[in-house]
């Protein structure tokens, strides 16, 4: 995974007077599925669109293949991308529509014709060729639009929320197919969304987004555990952020309580602490070579695998600790929040929300 | 058309019934529509096809000079209606596929002979190509004159080129630029996208644009008056039939001819091409996203072909000016308001077509706006032959209209003729469709839930037609009071059989002057119409305090 398909470098982007994109940099490995994640608005649909050539940035340069692309027509590109809404051509059929590309391109008829053919199998789409757009449903619509891309053959398959307009069963399902078959083909991809559970459970890779800026980029398991900033930790997944200051030594201390962690602090500086909810536990007494945090349950939810509790500490500090497997019986009144020292996960305040 | 599913789509038309006998008002509102679709447009056109005896039937079918009329007509307004549609695409296109400058300017000018009637084209020909025109006459010297089958292709042409942009532009817009990014992501361009992408999804929105153009070249009556010569088309063949030997049932005939060609396009249209649209909602407008699909070389292009459409526009509206304000233009270039006053100030003509024009859009936008909450919130039996009799009209040539009108009024117990109110009615037949449909569209992008959301606060039908409807409706329902109100100003072949001495209009005016030969009174009176209307936009405007631009029409 060491060639790389796609470089970004210095990428700022304005529309008017109005900057969306903010330096980006980025790597993308040959053959990586990779996520763009982030709340709308975040940049992510322009940043794949400045790929696909329907925005040229302002600064900048995008090299496909290590050829520079960013002043290419969008035509001229190898990068297929399924639209959000699908932009199936209504007036064409399914053949039709998946076959476009390679008309225009100037495949000959029979080899177009197996492509095509193979395209709408692996898509299961067979015997549907000669529909028409508005004759199928919203999952199928979406198969279409796969397949229109896949046929290509892209040197790196775009796709802009492609499963925002399917319901939640659908979705789960066509995931795990589009995976597979990324996997199978080995194709270098780009996945915009919003929804953070899509990007961990398909990507290789993640590129965490807000407001125009890059936050992180890194697997999903560093993602979750190891987010750069006290947004990356919120955005994904649930977690419990914590203020807390810096001792001069290899602790932080929250009030009077001390949490060791990896690296050395400053004193007097701020620093976060991010402790995810499943990370933590709750008990009656104070548990020994954890971390123990007093306070009192103000709330709790039954969710059936696990129960979520609320509870505020002495600071006012509200804590989401979540209980799994718990039985019927629910814990009430005054508990001790403890966690590991090596759940707490420390942020750095000085490199958090720079552009706010 | 689709309809939502209301939950009520099953019932049948008992049910229906059952459902509006419990709603008096509602019932009571349709019997009032149906009574006046009865009464103001089934009775004149059955009437209009029993007024003819069998003899005229039989002299219109084997007349010599009525058979070359409706060879005329046909070829014509065919031959007309293909450039004005034409060039309205390629102007459509070079407005909303390019980035060519001056786009602003083009289209400005491009609409601005929708603000003075289409018979101003004829107008500035005779002034320009005439006998004594300032080109063939004053610069060439030529002794010849353009009039004829050429002269009416050229004027039609540029008349009827503006409402051809106009529909035109709207189609394109309504194209989603999603499925052209989509096909330049899949490597089309040039050509190849605009033929099998563009070409091809606009195809079912240019036919429609072409039946409402070719219903214009179809009727118009004006030009082919000025300009046609010993070119006789059936709408001044049935006037000099009414007007000239007072045989109205001869030009009853002759504007039933009119009419079959443009009511069986109307049912294709209706019937097929609704069927077959591609008005898709993939894709919302991006921001930043401008589609540009050509290359240089097109781009200048279609630059150059804005430029000579602009010129030719620019060319009638300063040589109207020019007539208008000098004394004898071409021979004395003295300033002169004489003009001016004689056809504007001293003359009612102004006055009545204001006053007619204003009622009419007043009258079509309400109106409209009423029926279509009828067919498209309510469910009631005849919902559909009310939608269909409430669009019928777009089909209809003026002349039709008209003439069936008098025909329907001219005595008995509503007796019309030689009053405002024919004059009203007619316009009101004429621009309904436009208003209605405006008000369907508006009414359709509103979602239901708003309403129940409105209902289920407590509020009653009144109140939430009144805060909720009305103003999500504001936009568009001025949209189509603007444009009844210039429609009307400007409509010639509607009127020209209702006008009488004492309720004249200012569009017939222009071309009677014109027709005699006073040319320089014919261009103060246009003038003076494009000013009223520009100063009735802009009091609209401030009244409404609205967004509503005209050119974007």
């Amino acid at each position: 995974m060491s060639e790389l398909v796609l470089q970004m470098k210095g990428i700022n982007k304005y529309f008017g007077s109005n900057q969306v994109i903010f330096d980006v940099n980025m790597d993308i490995p040959k053959g990586a599925f990779v996520t763009f994640l982030g709340p709308s608005g975040c940049g992510k649909t322009t940043l794949l669109r400045m790929v696909a050539g329907f925005y040229e940035p302002d600064e900048g340069e995008i090299l496909l293949n290590g050829n520079r692309i960013e002043k290419l027509p969008p035509y001229a590109r190898n990068t297929a991308m399924v639209f959000q809404e699908y932009a199936l051509f209504p007036h064409m059929s399914v053949y039709e529509n998946v076959a476009y590309g390679l008309n225009v391109k100037g495949v000959a008829k029979d080899e177009i014709k197996r492509r095509v053919t193979e395209a709408l199998e692996l898509m299961q789409l067979k015997g549907m060729e000669g529909r028409y757009p508005n004759q199928m449903s919203g999952g199928q619509q979406q198969r279409v639009a796969v397949a229109r891309a896949l046929v290509m053959n892209p040197e790196v398959l775009l796709l802009d929320e492609p499963l925002s307009n399917l319901d939640a069963k659908l979705r789960e399902t066509v995931r795990v197919e589009l995976r597979q078959i990324q996997q199978k083909m080995g194709l270098s991809t780009i996945y915009v969304t919003h929804d953070q559970a899509e990007a961990l459970s398909m990507s290789d890779l993640i590129v965490v987004m807000r407001k125009g800026v890059i936050h992180q980029i890194g697997n999903p398991m560093e993602i979750y555990f190891q987010p750069k900033t006290t947004f990356v930790a919120d955005f994904i997944g649930t977690t419990n952020l914590i203020q807390v200051n810096g001792t001069a030594a290899k602790t932080v201390a929250y009030g009077d309580t001390l949490v060791k962690v990896y690296k050395e602090t400053d004193k007097g500086q701020g620093y976060c602490l991010s402790i995810r909810p499943e990370s933590a536990g709750l008990t009656t007494t104070p548990v020994e070579s954890k971390v123990n945090i007093k306070g009192t349950i103000t709330n709790k939810m039954f969710l059936g695998e696990k129960v979520r509790y609320f509870v505020n500490d002495s600071q006012a500090k509200e804590w989401i600790v979540d209980v799994f497997d718990p039985g019927k019986r629910l814990l009430s009144g005054e508990v001790y929040v403890s966690f590991a020292d090596e759940k707490a996960w420390l942020i750095d305040e000085a490199v958090i929300d720079k552009e706010e | 058309m689709k309809e939502k599913n209301t939950g009520h789509e099953q019932t049948g038309w008992q049910t229906e019934l059952k459902l509006l006998l419990r709603e008096p008002p509602l019932l009571a509102s349709i019997l009032v529509v149906f009574a006046l679709f009865g009464v103001f447009i089934i009775y004149p056109f059955i009437k209009i096809l029993l007024v003819p005896s069998a003899a005229d039937w039989t002299r219109a079918i084997t007349g010599k000079e009525f058979i070359e009329a409706f060879c005329n007509t046909m070829f014509s307004s065919l031959l007309a209606t293909t450039t004005a549609i034409i060039f309205g695409f390629i102007f459509a296109y070079a407005i909303n596929y390019t980035d060519m400058p001056c786009k602003r300017f083009f289209q400005v000018v491009a609409l601005l002979p929708t603000m003075a009637p289409s018979v101003v084209s004829g107008l500035a020909f005779i002034m320009l190509f005439g006998r004594r025109g300032f080109i063939t006459w004053n610069l060439l010297h030529l002794k010849t004159d353009l009039y004829g089958a050429f002269g009416l292709w050229v004027v039609q042409t540029i008349a009827f080129f503006p409402l051809a942009y106009i529909t035109i532009s709207g189609v394109l817009k309504a194209i989603s630029p999603n499925l052209e990014l989509a096909a330049q992501n899949l490597g089309a361009r040039g050509w190849y996208l605009f033929s099998t992408v563009t070409l091809r999804l606009a195809t079912p929105g240019l036919a429609s644009a072409f039946l409402l153009v070719g219903i214009n070249t179809l009727a118009d009556f004006g030009n082919p008056m000025l300009v046609g010569a010993n070119y006789h088309v059936l709408a001044t063949e049935a006037y000099t039939q009414v007007v000239g030997a007072w045989d109205l049932p001869m030009g009853a005939t002759l504007s039933v001819f009119l009419v079959i060609p443009t009511v069986l396009v109307f049912f294709v249209q209706r019937y097929y091409l609704e069927k077959t649209s591609y008005v898709t909602v993939t894709g919302k407008p991006v921001a930043g996203l401008i589609r540009v699909t050509c290359g240089p070389v097109a781009k200048w292009a279609l630059f150059a072909f804005c430029c000579f459409m602009c010129t030719a526009i620019l060319l009638i509206i300063t040589v109207v000016f020019l007539f208008a304000f000098t004394k004898t233009f071409g021979y004395d270039w003295a300033f002169t308001m004489d003009h001016f006053i004689e056809g504007v100030m001293q003359s009612t003509v102004m006055h009545n077509s204001w006053v007619a024009s204003m009622s009419t859009a007043a009258i079509t936008t309400l109106f409209g706006i009423a029926l279509a909450f009828l067919t498209i919130r309510k469910q009631f039996p005849g919902r559909v032959a009310m939608d269909f009799l409430a669009m019928l009209p777009v089909s209809l040539p003026g002349t039709f209209i008209g003439l069936s009108l008098i025909l329907a009024f001219n005595d008995g117990p509503l007796t019309l003729t030689g009053t405002l109110w024919i004059i009203i009615l007619g316009m009101v037949l004429r621009q309904m469709p436009v208003g209605y449909r405006q008000a369907v569209a508006g009414l359709k992008q509103i979602d239901k839930s708003l309403e129940q959301a409105s209902t289920n606060l407590g509020a009653n039908s009144f109140t939430t037609f009144k805060k909720i409807v009305v103003p999500m409706l504001k936009n568009s329902l001025s949209v189509s009071f603007v444009y009844s109100f210039m429609k009307s100003m400007n409509t010639l072949s509607t009127v020209i059989f209702l006008v009488s001495p004492e309720w004249n209009l200012a569009s017939v005016n222009i071309m009677s002057l014109s027709d005699h030969g006073f040319l320089a009174t014919a261009s103060a009176t246009a003038c003076g119409m494009m000013l009223t209307i520009f100063v009735t936009f802009g009091i609209v405007k401030l009244v409404l305090r609205d967004k509503i631009n005209i050119f974007d029409l």
